[in-house]
């Protein structure tokens, strides 16, 4: 094994050990049947109560039941997810899914929450390094002081900073 | 007692609207008698409301079905405390209990702060009496809780069942405190803007206002969370309905003002920004009992519809418009002297903290309104759900957990990579340690994983923390650890009060985390047969019939094996109350230990004795509410006053 082990180069040995360690961790998955419980969370119950299908919990609700049991029947059919998520959204529209297609303008509202907060981060990391430069070039006795300080000067300054902080 | 009531909310709106003009013109003319008749006006509406609940509570208690409000929320059957409940249960009630609050807290802080505040106080004043009077104008034009029907009914229609909970006691109360708190820090900053006096006093003012409303809008959405796992019966805690989302956004606004608050006391920074937090927050608080009571969004709170909506979504307007008007105005001096010095920095890591959790109540905010955006663009009906919200929430959620390992051991102004060091490669290790033996145990989903390892090293940070701290007063003040370590919380409850609620949030987090592994089982038995889920078997016994005082008890008997050994007996209900015979209700029961809940729902029964049960096994269940538990324990200790705290000199200037 040592022999073998020397050919691979050392970014390759990193990736590899990359692969086995992802492929261990989350390769655990087993192919199951699928579930009228899986199905119906993708649904939202079309009683009015807000919940998806799988959480309706009226004492008796009939499109509770008449939902359950047209998955029921499409699983037994043979039926495959997207197949059931389509036949149900040609039936009832857009609204019956518990959470909107990735396509169209329903992008908007997978993408906004994303790009808003990358676009903070980039606009907080810009004014960061643009008042560190600005300082650096107005104030560059300050940065000299903190450069002057020996390791143990700087550590007992920060002790000490911190306990008044206190 | 109703035309009492009714009476005292008209003088209460003439008040409060005297309220709003007598300091105003006061604190413009210099007249001080005109600033102190305004305080006195606060003082007189928190009476005259104080009579108008005294005088509905008097209606509902002695059954007065001639009111609508009492004939429509209450019966003869209804229990003492839950007729005491029916105050809140409807929407005139329920705004009643809100001006009131809010009339209380006024008069509070009126008289804490009118020494050393005069300057602030009349606007302040105006601020609070201002929305005083919106409130009262709905309960005396609008929505009045003491309409009368033109006869008196024989009994009144009754508690919704769903609201039969001891939930009731505590989750509307404590949610109102949370969102009526608020009002008190917006009116001081509001104030701050209009007077020009924008240093940190108004901060300083409202430090303990904004944890007192925080600590109660947070025990709000956990009482709200335990009262919907139990009461429910769909094995959850959270179902990202319009109106849970709505106390979620100020809650996490509120959170983010917090946390930006401590910029400015120690370093003067952030003002423009503090500022647009607690607006947004105030506003947001309306939000939510906007949504509550509009109706303009489906959900499982619809008890609670009306057409005030408009009224609402006026006010909210106006307060937006007039508050960023205000701010614009005063950009030029609320510019900070300071800025940061360094990206690796504490003040930078609050920053990214308060980016993070704005940014999870603007993804709550548009998930919540996006049906009506998609109607309004497309002409098309969606609906935006528990799919949606947890696939945007949960990276936003791990990131916020991150950042708040990285947050209080950073370094103020800059961290040295020896900071960085000293105070990260312990816990990170650690953390990484234990996210390896969780996978070599079998924790394979990604990010219930990550969210272990997270957890795991923000612990570390905190316990890293009380340790070093424990450590230094131990040897200095020979003192045994243990002693050191409460002497160490207790002479800086700020700081160490704010470490035990991070705490409490990671057991908050690491439950959530553990419904990632929830396992479900449906089954139809007969009384004799078993079900078996993982290591617990079910054996149905039977069915109990029982009557109560309003309702009708279906009890199913279930003897619980765990691994074969006898544990007790679970008994799932399906009651039908009075009145509500269309609409039976789901008494879930839960057995809970610290690894597990066995949660049992009586999902529905036949004449032949044979029974449905959904039985979910919820992993960490427990964790949560004892976070929540610990999450209190925390804010308790950050609010309690500390003696030193008038005599320390402004921290602020020590890191300058």
């Amino acid at each position: 094994m040592e022999g073998v082990a020397r050919y691979i180069p050392m970014k390759r040995t990193w990736m590899i050990a990359g692969i086995v360690a992802i492929t261990f961790l989350f390769g655990g998955e087993i192919a199951h049947a699928l579930t009228v419980g899986e199905v119906a969370g993708e649904f939202i119950c079309q009683c009015g109560c807000g919940l998806t299908l799988a959480n309706c919990a009226h004492g008796e609700c009939g499109p509770r039941d008449q939902m359950t049991t047209a998955i029921a029947s499409m699983i037994a059919a043979g039926k495959t997810k997207p197949e059931i998520i389509a036949a149900f959204v040609a039936q009832y529209g857009e609204r019956v899914l518990a959470a909107p297609t990735k396509r169209g303008f329903n992008l908007v509202a997978w993408v906004t929450p994303f790009a808003t907060l990358i676009a903070g981060a980039g606009l907080l990391v810009l004014l960061a390094w643009s008042w560190a430069v600005r300082r650096r070039v107005v104030q560059p006795t300050a940065e000299g002081v903190w450069d002057l300080l020996s390791p143990e000067e700087r550590k007992r300054l920060e002790e000490e900073l911190r306990r008044l902080q206190d | 007692m109703n035309e009492l009531g009714n009476t005292a909310l008209l003088i209460a709106f003439s008040v409060s609207l005297y309220g709003v003009a007598a300091p105003l013109v006061g604190a413009r003319t210099g007249r001080e008698e005109l600033v102190q008749s305004g305080e006195n006006a606060v003082v007189a509406n928190f009476f005259l409301l104080s009579l108008a609940t005294a005088a509905l509570l008097y209606a509902l208690l002695t059954r007065d079905f001639r009111n609508t409000y009492v004939a429509s929320y209450t019966s003869r059957d209804l229990s003492f405390w839950y007729t005491v409940s029916a105050l809140w249960a409807g929407q005139a009630g329920s705004l009643l209990f809100w001006t009131w609050l809010l009339s209380a807290f006024a008069t509070i802080s009126v008289r804490i702060n009118r020494e050393w505040l005069s300057d602030l106080m009349p606007y302040a004043m105006a601020v609070m009496m201002a929305t005083s009077a919106f409130f009262l104008f709905l309960l005396s034009f609008a929505s009045s809780p003491f309409e009368l029907l033109p006869f008196r009914p024989a009994d009144g229609q009754g508690l919704n069942p769903l609201l039969q909970n001891p939930g009731m006691f505590f989750h509307p109360p404590t949610l109102y405190l949370g969102y009526v708190g608020f009002t008190v820090p917006y009116a001081f900053a509001i104030a701050a803007l209009v007077t020009g006096h924008l240093d940190e006093r108004w901060i300083r003012a409202t430090r303990r206002w904004t944890l007192f409303a925080w600590f109660f809008l947070t025990l709000g959405i956990l009482f709200g969370m335990q009262w919907a796992y139990v009461e429910l019966g769909w094995g959850g805690f959270w179902a990202w309905d319009p109106v849970e989302n709505a106390s979620l956004m100020p809650w996490l606004t509120g959170t983010a003002f917090l946390h930006s608050v401590m910029i400015q006391e120690k370093r003067g920074m952030l003002k423009v920004w503090n500022m647009v937090l607690i607006i947004l927050t105030f506003a947001l608080s309306i939000f939510g009992t906007f949504l509550t009571r509009s109706g303009v969004l489906s959900s499982v709170h619809s008890f609670a519809l009306s057409s005030l909506g408009p009224l609402f979504f006026a006010f909210i307007a106006i307060v937006l418009l007039f508050s960023f008007w205000l701010l614009v105005m005063r950009l030029d001096a609320l510019k900070s002297p300071h800025e940061l010095d360094s990206l690796i920095s504490r003040e930078s890591s609050f920053l990214f903290n308060n980016l993070i959790l704005v940014g999870a109540a603007f993804s709550v905010f548009l998930g919540t309104i996006f049906p009506l955006v998609s109607e309004a663009v497309r002409g098309v009906k969606i609906s935006v759900g528990p799919p949606y919200f947890n696939q945007v929430n949960v990276p936003i959620g791990l990131a916020l957990l991150l950042i708040m390992g990285l947050c209080p051991l950073l370094a103020w102004r800059k961290a040295s990579l020896e900071n960085l060091a000293k105070n990260f490669l312990g816990p990170g290790l650690f953390a990484l340690a234990g996210g390896a033996v969780l996978a070599l145990l079998g924790l394979r989903q990604p990010v219930a994983l990550l969210a272990f390892t997270l957890g795991l090293f923000v612990t570390a940070t905190i316990l890293q923390e009380f340790h070093r701290g424990a450590k230094v007063r131990a040897r200095q003040g020979r003192e045994s650890y243990p002693l050191a370590v409460v002497r160490l919380i207790l002479r800086n409850r700020r700081r160490y009060g704010g470490y035990i609620v991070h705490l409490g949030v990671i057991l908050l987090f690491m439950g959530m985390a553990g419904s990632a592994f929830s396992v479900e089982k449906e089954a139809i038995l007969k009384p004799g047969q078993t079900m078996q889920i993982k290591q617990y078997t079910l054996r149905y016994e039977g069915l109990s019939q029982y009557p109560t005082r309003s309702a009708l008890v279906n009890a199913a008997r279930l003897t619980v094996y765990n691994s074969g050994k006898p544990v007790g007996m679970l008994l799932p209900q399906k009651n039908v109350h009075r009145g509500h015979e269309g609409q039976p209700m789901t008494e879930v029961a839960i057995r809970s230990t610290w690894k597990e809940d066995l949660y049992v729902i009586l999902a529905g029964f036949s004449e032949d004795g044979a029974a449905s049960f959904k039985v979910i096994i919820n992993p960490l269940m427990m964790w949560m509410w004892v976070g929540g538990v610990l999450l209190a324990i925390g804010t308790i200790i950050a609010f309690w006053p500390d003696r030193r705290e008038g005599r320390r000199p402004g921290a602020r200037y020590v890191v300058e």
